[in-house]
């Protein structure tokens, strides 16, 4: 036995006496922890194929002489043998060559990942699953969903009890404030409430029919009050007589006239969702980010509100 | 030829660099190049918006709100479309943040309004009930900086080409012709003019006074700026 395998016999028995060292000092020891165990196994492995290969090549330098014949070409007096070209490196070589044209025309382009892509399917995956859920939601479900929506985008102006934060946005536990019926007397409004253009005139428009004389400043105070009040108390007569001929005697609104001014519908919410809307208090961006559904239900929540 | 590369390690380097740096740029630049152009839909900032971007910085408003919506289903539900490289060709610098302290306002424009902006910033848990965000009350007071916004139109405008005064598309099909004053005294009438728009939809009677004076306060023009992001 020459010194070479000696030197390896005792450097194996000193790296193993330090894997076991290390190991059976962690945590969880040797005994019973299978990943430790693994490790040590792998370890061991790992020692002995080391040590053996390098013993081989160190036998090898020692004793090896070259032959061979010697290419003509040399590289900074460095030579190089003219020798076959191994089978399977040269098998190895061709499939890479082959595996390479399959990864640029197939592999890779019909396989790489997009995060764009990615975002795509999750929507599409979510929108196919709320439609499945969620597409046919009436009733109470609705009016939950709308309570969820609203508590996601309306409550930040509209606080969460919709009270509209001390006259910061619209209450809408009632249909109307008082100033706001003051405000679209004074000056005509088109907020799009039934979904298309359709003005209402100023007060320079709006004939009271039992005088046969434009709307007067103290006709508008008591009609306002009356609005506000949802349509009860003083001022049913010039309701009747200015109001009436196109929001209905009931205050209810006309199809495709005007807007239902007694209480709120879904239908109107949903359209001061989609366009948006200047009035007294300020202006109300568009929500058209909320689809169908969820214009829907929190326009089923705000006329559940104030019900 | 190799032969000699061989012989020259420096001029092999240099080679190998020109040679990778070529297939770089072949591959890099086109992309880059497309990517970086502005989209249909992205102006430049007006001389108001821009004060007001200003005051957006001072304020290091970017330190607590991103600008800069990543492409997942629960962010695009709540800000909106996702960002495009090309919807930050006229931001210098981009002020994409880095941690959302406060929520993202890369299309604040799109969901929030002047009032409530007006609101918000004088007691922002006045009306977002535990907001940890400071009030900006002194914007209120402070007078924005027309002169310098004005000064950055005109160098965007002189060393990056960018569009002020000439037709930009839009998404609907029409065109934007955003205004650069040709002087001082014009870049300052026209923020004026910006201003009352803005002044009208606040309450702030200091604020009204102060836009009917000819100043313009800082929380009008940072409104202007905040409209602006869609």
């Amino acid at each position: 036995m020459n010194k070479l395998y000696l030197g390896g016999i005792i450097f194996t028995a000193l790296m193993l006496l330090f894997t076991y060292m290390s190991v059976s000092g962690s945590e969880g020891g040797l005994h019973g922890d299978i990943v430790n165990m693994l490790a040590v196994a792998g370890a061991v492995a790992l020692i002995i194929i080391t040590v053996f290969v390098v013993i081989k090549y160190v036998r090898q330098m020692q004793t090896d002489t070259a032959d061979g014949q010697l290419a003509d070409e040399k590289w900074d007096g460095i030579g190089e043998y003219l020798n076959e070209l191994p089978m399977g490196w040269a098998i190895m070589f061709f499939l890479l060559i082959v595996w390479g044209m399959w990864y640029f025309t197939v592999g890779y382009p019909l396989n790489a990942y997009s995060q764009i892509g990615e975002y795509n399917e999750d929507t599409a995956a979510h929108n196919t699953k709320f439609e499945a859920e969620y597409a046919s939601i009436t009733g109470d479900r609705l009016v939950e969903m709308g309570e969820s929506v609203f508590l996601a985008e309306c409550k930040v102006c509209h606080g969460i009890n919709a009270d509209g934060i001390e006259g910061k946005a619209a209450n809408l536990n009632k249909r109307i404030e008082a100033k706001s019926v003051k405000l679209v007397i004074a000056n005509g409004s088109n907020n799009k409430l039934l979904g298309v253009e359709m003005p209402m005139p100023d007060r320079n428009g709006l004939f009271n029919a039992n005088t046969s004389a434009l709307i007067s400043d103290a006709e508008i105070d008591t009609v306002a009050s009356f609005v506000a009040n949802g349509m009860t108390g003083a001022g049913a007569d010039v309701f009747a007589g200015v109001c009436a001929s196109c929001h209905g005697s009931d205050g209810k609104g006309v199809d495709s006239v005007a807007p239902n001014i007694a209480s709120f519908t879904p239908a109107l919410v949903a359209n001061v969702l989609a366009h948006g809307k200047k009035g007294a208090i300020g202006e109300m961006p568009k929500f058209d980010r909320l689809n169908a559904k969820q214009k829907e239900a929190v326009g089923a929540y705000i006329t559940n509100l104030s019900k | 030829m190799f032969h000699w590369l061989e012989k020259h390690p420096f001029f092999f380097a240099v080679g190998i660099f020109v040679t990778i740096a070529f297939a770089g740029l072949v591959e890099i630049l086109p992309n880059f190049a497309q990517a970086s152009r502005p989209v249909i839909g992205t102006a430049p900032y007006s001389t108001l918006e821009l004060a007001g971007r200003h005051v957006y910085i001072k304020n290091s408003c970017n330190a607590c709100h991103s600008q800069l919506v990543r492409p997942f289903k629960s962010e695009t539900d709540r800000y909106g479309h996702y960002s495009l490289s090309g919807e930050y060709a006229y931001d210098r610098p981009f002020l994409w943040g880095s941690k959302r302290t406060g929520p993202d306002l890369m299309r604040v424009g799109n969901y929030r309004t002047t009032d409530w902006h007006e609101n918000h910033m004088k007691s922002p848990s006045g009306v977002v009930p535990g907001s940890i965000m400071p009030a900006y009350t002194w914007m209120f007071k402070n007078k924005a900086d027309i002169n310098t916004a004005y000064a950055e139109q005109l160098t965007v405008s002189q060393f990056f080409s960018t569009p002020y005064n000439k037709p930009v598309p839009m998404k609907d099909g029409s065109t934007k012709i955003v205004k650069m004053g040709a002087s001082t005294a014009e870049a300052n009438a026209l923020a004026l003019a910006e201003a009352k728009v803005i002044a009208a939809d606040m309450k702030d009677q200091d604020v009204k006074d102060a836009v009917a004076n000819g100043q313009i306060p800082e929380i009008v023009a940072l409104i202007a700026y905040m409209n602006s992001l869609k």
